[in-house]
């Protein structure tokens, strides 16, 4: 890491979905670059809570106010709970970072209505919600929003019907960027590719072969996590509703002699 | 066939291991009885990664879907979990049968999403059993001696390939289909 620990000092990050994986690693550096941040998880009992409380723990081991906040980012009553809480925390908002998500990882062909509603509600409108519901603090204090999409936004993954949902979500970070820049308020996207978190341990599931992917090619969400802070400081102050692709390398490359396999004859 | 290489109670230990593992938590606490929702803090995300460590231990494929995932999918969209979210008569009636004990636990009109809660580990052992209780007579390679490599991977005694168990989704499905034959539910 090399931001300076001064960076954000009296700022404050709120990052959906960040109890593990990315979003862990992104309220981490945010602390490490001298924020105070929220650590948004789903449910107000089990693992997610242990988890998010866990970050807390590790956030103010660095020196700063850290809290974990429960919200279903999927309903809409619930991220308005958020955001009071938000408010009531340290009074202002300067960074919202869109990380939860959740979805089932089956083909298309096999979706049933009520997980494609769930599809939508936690990925596409959840984020929706949050954006709408921070955008006077983030106006307040001219705030910056980044969402962290995937590669399965625009190359083909089995069974990952998320992919289509972080592709409209990309679309959208370019519309709010555009219409919040005359408010002050800076949108962009972070798009991973292959990194090994809990999400990664259930895609190995699906998707054969993945863990033969080699080392260099997948990205650690340390790294992921570094470009959201540069997002989020004052050097990226040219950037606006882009998405940047952090993955090593890994969709360039498209001869992988590494890893592909011989046919069987 | 029943396979009687890996003793139920090994199994049990290895669940408790990926279970323990897999959520973080102190093997002490777990218990054959044990939600592990409930009573160990587990999420969706846990289960798959749970699944996924009962895998690589014995070289099985857990199932990707539920009973009621199947359901749905053999019989149609609603059949199991109505508009509402809510279960079914048909998909308890099912339920009951796959599960000991479900009777009492569930009814129709019950929210699905209370329905992960009644996966204990018990229940969990169980499913890794059935799998491992698909063992064919006989390898591939015509050989008809299994024995055990690394304590838990059932492999052909004369090739050395790994066992080929039938899948936890097929072995739902099959089992379905089979109900549906005898019972005609749907």
């Amino acid at each position: 890491m090399i931001v300076e620990n001064s960076l954000f000092t009296d700022k404050v990050a709120l990052v959906t979905g960040s109890s593990r994986g990315i979003g862990k690693a992104v309220a981490l550096a945010f602390a490490k670059a001298g924020a105070d941040v929220l650590v948004n998880h789903s449910k107000p009992e089990g693992t997610s809570k242990t988890k998010a409380e866990g970050v807390c723990r590790q956030i103010e081991e660095l020196g700063r106010k850290s809290v974990a906040v429960a919200a279903d980012i999927g309903s809409k009553a619930s991220v308005g709970e958020m955001m009071e809480a938000v408010y009531g925390w340290r009074g202002r908002l300067d960074f919202l970072v869109l990380s939860a998500a959740r979805a089932p990882f089956k083909p298309i062909e096999k979706l049933l209505e009520r997980e494609m509603k769930q599809l939508v509600e936690t990925n596409y409108m959840g984020n929706i919600f949050c954006i709408q519901k921070a955008l006077p603090l983030l106006e307040a204090s001219g705030g910056k929003i980044v969402f962290i999409s995937s590669l399965g936004s625009r190359f083909y993954n089995p069974s990952y019907p998320l992919g289509s949902m972080k592709a409209a979500m990309e679309t959208l970070v370019r519309d709010c960027a555009q219409s919040f820049a005359q408010r002050g308020v800076q949108v962009n996207a972070v798009c991973g590719g292959i990194v090994r978190t809990d999400s990664f341990k259930t895609l190995r599931q699906y998707m054969d072969d993945l863990e033969n992917i080699p080392d260099e090619l997948c990205v650690s969400p340390e790294a992921l996590a570094d470009v959201v802070v540069f997002l989020c400081s004052p050097l990226a102050r040219g950037i606006c509703g882009q998405t940047i692709v952090v993955d090593n390398g890994l969709s360039n490359s498209l001869y992988r002699p590494a890893w592909a396999k011989k046919p069987k004859l | 066939m029943k396979q009687n290489l890996i003793a139920e109670q090994r199994v049990m230990e290895e669940v408790k291991k990926a279970i323990a593992e897999g959520i973080d938590i102190d093997p002490g606490r777990i218990k054959p009885e044990s939600s592990l929702m409930k009573d160990l803090g587990a999420e969706s995300l846990d289960f798959l990664d749970i699944n996924y460590r009962l895998e690589q231990t014995f070289g099985i494929k857990m199932a990707r879907r539920t009973v009621i995932d199947h359901i749905e999918e053999l019989f149609g969209e609603e059949s199991a979990i109505d508009s509402d979210g809510k279960l079914t008569g048909k998909a308890v009636d099912v339920l009951a049968m796959r599960y000991d004990g479900y009777g009492d636990k569930i009814h129709a009109g019950m929210d699905m999403d209370e329905l992960p809660v009644l996966v204990t580990v018990s229940s969990l052992a169980e499913g890794v059993e059935s799998l491992l209780d698909t063992l064919p007579e006989k390898c591939s390679c015509g050989a008809q001696e299994w024995k055990l490599e690394d304590e838990t991977r059932i492999v052909c005694g004369a090739c050395s390939e790994p066992a080929s168990f039938t899948s936890g989704d097929e072995l739902i499905e099959e089992w379905l289909k089979q109900v549906q034959e005898d019972k005609k539910i749907f």
